[in-house]
């Protein structure tokens, strides 16, 4: 199934957390340039799947590739060097650290340590750049401590950026948003695509339908559908899936 | 404000400090006195290392001593050699190697004929013993207080090494009846202000290479790494990698530190890597506030010198144990930043009521968020 289309493939992949399978036998592929959707009920391993990738957690079982080559044996660093970013679940920031100094750690092209000893304050245009991106301009000097929780969130998304990964991960980016919040966030995400390709996990039915071109809905460790919204709605299993979490509006 | 103003503010009680200690011979003439505040700065610069690992890494190093111990046996057999032939047997052989049957002068103490091989082994030696602990701890991804007992238990075991090698070390006597130390032709009397000065000199050199790790985006990384080292991975950098850089920049920081306290007292000894020595550092660097590098300085100098000073009567000398204990105690329940977080919060108090007063007047905004851990 080796596609110069994929930018990334995982096939048959598998997490066993002692004899649970977070994530069992998981095929799933994403284009260069996409945004896609993965959806699912709580406890489906969508986070597990992006752990997966990111180096987080070992694969049981299975192969992952990116570009072509298989990264299932690279360390977190070094996958993060061939171009995979990460946004955590919950909100993960360097709360001690000012938003510009935050915004220069997320620039990590050049990651090594010797380099960066002579690498002083200089040229500062980028994080200006982003922190105006995600309305974060006027808090360049504050400690990420005392943000709120969503301008914790953008900045966060501000760091993946800054760190210009080809492919970006996030996981659930919306969670604790206002809905106006959330409204800029989607506006911001479509935006990217196209610079980069995005894998999204979002719970928010409204903010998945303002950005989603491909959805792929997880349950039970598994992939369970994938297609358009109209496409998995419709789907007789999804809805399976989703009953007694109170439809996929809900989930 | 301008960066450049900024910078200026930062790097002004630095430089402040540097003339201040610099100055000091000129006012004093006490051969003693000088002595003794020499041997405060070389605890200063050990403070420094510690506060690069611990303040800035977040890496607790119990056994800092350990690294300071190492260079100061180093510049121990340097001196120790250049006694020959007066504090030496036959051939020249140190003269306890002669006590203790020992004919032949070990390979290992050979080069250090050479004052610059003792120096350079000095810094090196501590900071790749560091280099090579810190890589099998932080590859191992050993954290917190893991990564602390492990320094600890490095410290007595190199610690008791050092005892059981008699024939080689001195054992518990260490290494005594050194020459002066002697570079480019010139001589360092331990009681003179030539040695307070090369005291001196060595603390405002490795605050200036200390400082400018901190600033750069190395040392903003590493201070990331304290903060949310799992974090710091997902960007790309090698988190293991940075640790053991900081380590053993740390540990060459402490190598230094040791060479230059056997220049002053004259003698190297296994109390040197001692756990006593090791905790006091820890408390110096909390008490002084481990986020600031010249807070570090300062908590050492006013340790240390409350300590000498109360050393002079008996009864003090037998509660001092409970004073630290209770000084550290206080300070890490008041003041989590120490007396540099006491004053930076003063400052920004003053500040803004400054600010406040002169509200009516146009002016640009000033940044009044704390300037985290310069
Ligand atoms: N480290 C772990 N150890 C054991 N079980 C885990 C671990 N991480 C996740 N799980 C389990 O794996 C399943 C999938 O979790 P997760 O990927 O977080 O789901 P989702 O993100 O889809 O809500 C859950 O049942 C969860 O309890
Ligand atoms: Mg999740």
């Amino acid at each position: 199934m080796t596609n110069s289309q994929n930018l990334l493939e995982l096939e048959n992949a598998t997490v066993a957390f002692g004899g649970f399978l977070a994530v069992s036998g998981l095929d799933f592929c994403v284009t260069k340039g996409e945004l896609r959707c993965l959806i699912g009920p709580n406890g489906a391993g969508k986070t597990t799947a992006l752990d997966l990738i990111c180096g987080k957690t070992p694969i049981s079982s299975g192969m992952i590739r990116f570009e072509g080559r298989p990264i299932d044996h690279l360390k977190e660093y070094q996958i993060s060097r061939i171009g995979i970013g990460r946004k955590f679940q919950v909100p993960s920031v360097f709360r001690e650290l000012t938003v510009r100094e935050n915004l220069r750690i997320g620039n990590s092209r050049d990651p090594g340590v010797f380099g960066n000893l002579w690498r002083f304050g200089g040229k500062t245009e980028e994080p200006e750049r982003l922190a105006e991106l995600v309305g974060l301009q006027d808090e360049l000097e504050t400690a990420a401590a005392h943000l709120s929780h969503g301008q914790t969130q953008w900045l966060e998304i501000a760091l993946i950026l800054a760190q210009d990964p080809a492919l970006i991960l996030m996981d659930e980016p919306t969670a604790g948003m206002t809905g106006q919040e959330t409204r800029k966030t989607a506006d911001l995400f479509n935006r990217l695509r196209g610079q980069h390709t995005l894998m999204v996990v979002e719970h928010d039915m409204g903010f998945v339908r303002d950005i989603a071109e491909t959805i792929s809905v997880m349950h039970q460790g598994k992939l369970l559908a994938e297609g358009t919204l109209e496409e998995i709605s419709a789907d007789e299993a999804v809805r399976e899936a989703y009953l007694g979490s109170g439809g996929i509006g809900h989930a | 404000m301008t960066p450049a103003g900024q910078f200026a503010i930062r790097f002004l009680p630095y430089l402040a400090f540097c003339v201040a200690i610099l100055l000091v011979p000129q006012f004093i003439d006490d051969a003693f006195l000088l002595n003794k505040y020499a041997r405060y700065l070389v605890f200063a610069i050990l403070a420094v290392a510690l506060c690069l690992s611990w303040g800035y890494a977040g890496i607790l190093n119990l056994g800092q001593a350990t690294t300071f111990g190492i260079g100061s046996y180093c510049m121990a057999m340097s001196l120790k050699l250049g006694t020959v032939p007066v504090h030496t047997g036959s051939e020249g052989l140190p003269d306890f190697m002669v006590w203790n049957n020992v004919t032949e002068l070990p390979w290992f103490w050979a080069p250090f004929h050479s004052t610059t091989f003792a120096i350079i082994a000095g810094v090196l030696v501590p900071a790749l013993f560091a280099a090579l602990l810190g890589w099998f701890m932080f590859r191992g991804r050993v954290t917190g207080v893991y990564a602390a007992i492990i320094t600890l238990a490095t410290m007595v075991v190199v610690n008791l090494l050092i005892i059981d090698q008699q024939r080689y070390t001195g054992g518990f006597n260490g290494i005594t009846d050194l020459a002066q130390f002697e570079a480019a032709g010139f001589t360092f009397d331990a009681y003179s202000a030539s040695t307070y000065y090369l005291v001196a000199g060595c603390l405002c050199l490795t605050l200036f290479v200390s400082y400018a790790i901190t600033r750069s985006k190395t040392g903003l990384i590493l201070q990331a790494i304290r903060d949310q080292e799992d974090r710091v991975r997902f960007f790309g950098y090698d988190v293991a990698l940075y640790k053991v850089f900081v380590f053993a920049v740390s540990a060459g920081i402490a190598g230094v530190a040791g060479m230059l306290y056997t220049i002053v007292m004259e003698f190297a000894s296994p109390t040197f890597l001692g756990v006593p020595l090791s905790l006091s550092v820890v408390i110096w660097v909390a008490v002084g506030g481990r986020q600031s590098l010249l807070g570090a300085v300062f908590g050492a100098l006013i340790v240390t010198g409350t300590q000498g000073a109360l050393s002079e009567s008996e009864t003090f000398l037998e509660s001092w144990t409970l004073i630290m204990g209770a000084l550290f105690v206080l300070v890490v329940l008041f003041l989590p930043k120490g007396l540099a977080g006491a004053c930076e919060l003063l400052v920004q108090r003053f500040r803004s009521a400054a600010a406040d007063g002169k509200a009516s007047e146009p002016r640009t905004p000033v940044a009044t968020q704390p300037e985290s851990a310069s």
